[in-house]
């Protein structure tokens, strides 16, 4: 894919994020679909393209939230580099396997991000583990999962990763 | 003397004359009992033809119900589907008209507050909300560009909503009352003890550091004190719901349901700048009458 998609997809994201899945709240809390992209990016493309999508998705979702910018362009980064190079020595990617590994990275972002932030008093890690992390963790799960089953099953997701990253 | 020929056609109508006559006398001189008659006479006619009647009248009626019920209804079908459309195209008319009242009603009362509240104030919409799940905040559809900055208070008619805490050319974020990382300067309005309004992970909020003698109670309205922050003094932030002592503090809390359920707000009042009284203002000082 080329920039122009990326960016639009960058774009697209914010409304998605902060309009719409507003109104889907689970337990209140929504997918952090930013999270899911970033990692769909890395499986995809590779570890630079994981860490240049994730560090813009988080710098552009900031601007859109009280949350720091540093650490969320830092975990956001960090997290599509990280699937960037699971993706690269994985040779067969199943869905319930991306399901979980986007659990894994949720749960690990969500409690790194808890412990980055200074949050008030009452906001413990085992708050934030509790209502939070485990929470969004399921949905990014859920809905990386899901895009990635009908991505699979409409295209050749094998051959275009292994075209797309040579 | 000409013989009566019965089997000669032209007696025939003769034979029927003379036998109208007589009906005719007998109905004058006697109706009652010639009606009787006939009417006994015709009664097993009139069962015998009342089969054919009955079976005319029952295909026509199967005729008629067959018209009516698909032939007709062909015309009545359409109708029905341009009412319905007409039903749903006023249905959507009526529901557009109620939200366009609503915000008029809406806007009015922020106009009114407006003025009520003095300084200067910017309307903003909300757009949005949080991106993340780590704060409750809302976005703004004004920004740096409509003169918005950072810690500038944002309020409704019904009280206050929060603070600004990031901006960009086009839009701003605000953190609200309700979130654990807001502090707000707030104030008892009956009993005047002052303290800290922040947001508590529920979704509520809570005055801190009320001093402990302090006779504030359940139903006590929770106030802007308007010595710290960008509110003035008085506008609304919540009612208490319960006190509580904090273990060996000197304190005690409270906890409070917030005023604007900021999850909802549609439009909101940014404050620019607060209105300064003059000196005069703030010592009660009176005005001096202009010479006439």
């Amino acid at each position: 894919m080329n920039v122009l998609v990326w960016s639009a997809l960058i774009a697209l994201m914010v409304p998605l994020q902060s309009v719409l899945l507003p109104h889907v709240k689970i337990a209140g809390v929504t997918p952090d679909l930013a999270l899911v992209a970033a990692c769909l990016a890395g499986l995809l493309g590779g570890e630079l393209h994981g860490l240049l999508v994730g560090l813009t998705l988080g710098w552009v979702m900031s601007l859109f939230s009280a949350i720091d910018p540093v650490v969320a362009m830092g975990v956001k980064g960090v997290v599509g580099y990280m699937a960037g190079f699971a993706g690269r020595h994985v040779v067969y990617l199943s869905w319930p396997m991306l399901t979980l590994g986007i659990f894994f990275l949720s749960c690990s972002a969500g409690s790194a991000t808890a412990s980055l932030l200074t949050l008030n008093g009452q906001q413990d890690l085992w708050w934030a583990l509790r209502t939070v992390v485990l929470p969004q963790g399921v949905l990014d799960a859920l809905a990386g999962g899901a895009l990635y089953w009908v991505a699979r099953s409409r295209f050749s997701v094998e051959r275009w990763m292994a075209e797309y990253r040579t | 003397m000409r013989m009566v020929n019965f089997r000669a056609p032209y007696n025939t109508g003769r034979l029927v004359v003379l036998l109208a006559v007589v009906l005719l006398v007998g109905f004058l001189l006697l109706p009652t009992q010639f009606q009787g008659l006939f009417q006994r006479a015709g009664s097993p006619v009139g069962w015998v033809v009342s089969w054919p009647l009955r079976a005319v009248a029952g295909v026509s009626d199967g005729i008629a119900d067959l018209w009516a019920g698909y032939v007709a209804l062909r015309t009545v079908e359409a109708e029905n589907r341009e009412l319905r459309k007409e039903l749903e195209y006023l249905k959507g008319q009526n529901s557009q008209l109620r939200e366009a009242a609503a915000a008029t009603d809406r806007l009015a009362a922020l106009l009114d507050f407006k003025q009520q509240i003095g300084g200067t104030t910017i309307a903003a919409q909300v757009i949005g909300r949080d991106t993340g799940n780590w704060y409750r905040t809302i976005i703004l559809n004004k920004g740096e560009a409509d003169g918005l900055r950072p810690d500038m208070g944002v309020v409704t008619p019904a009280g206050v909503v929060g603070r600004i805490v990031k901006t960009t050319s086009a839009t701003s974020v605000v953190l609200l009352v309700t979130d654990p990382n807001n502090a707000i300067a707030g104030l008892v309005q009956r009993t005047r003890d002052e303290g800290i309004v922040e947001g508590t992970s529920n979704g509520s909020a809570r005055l801190k550091y009320i001093p402990m003698l302090s006779d504030a109670r359940p139903g006590d309205r929770v106030v802007t004190s308007g010595l710290v922050g960008g509110f003035p003094k008085g506008l609304a932030l919540g009612t208490i719901t319960a006190i509580h002592k904090e273990d060996e503090g000197l304190f005690l809390s409270a906890e409070l349901v917030p005023e604007v359920d900021g999850e909802r707000v549609e439009e909101v009042l940014v404050i620019q700048s607060l209105a300064v009284p003059g000196e005069g203002d703030r010592l009660g000082a009176p005005k001096v009458k202009p010479k006439s």
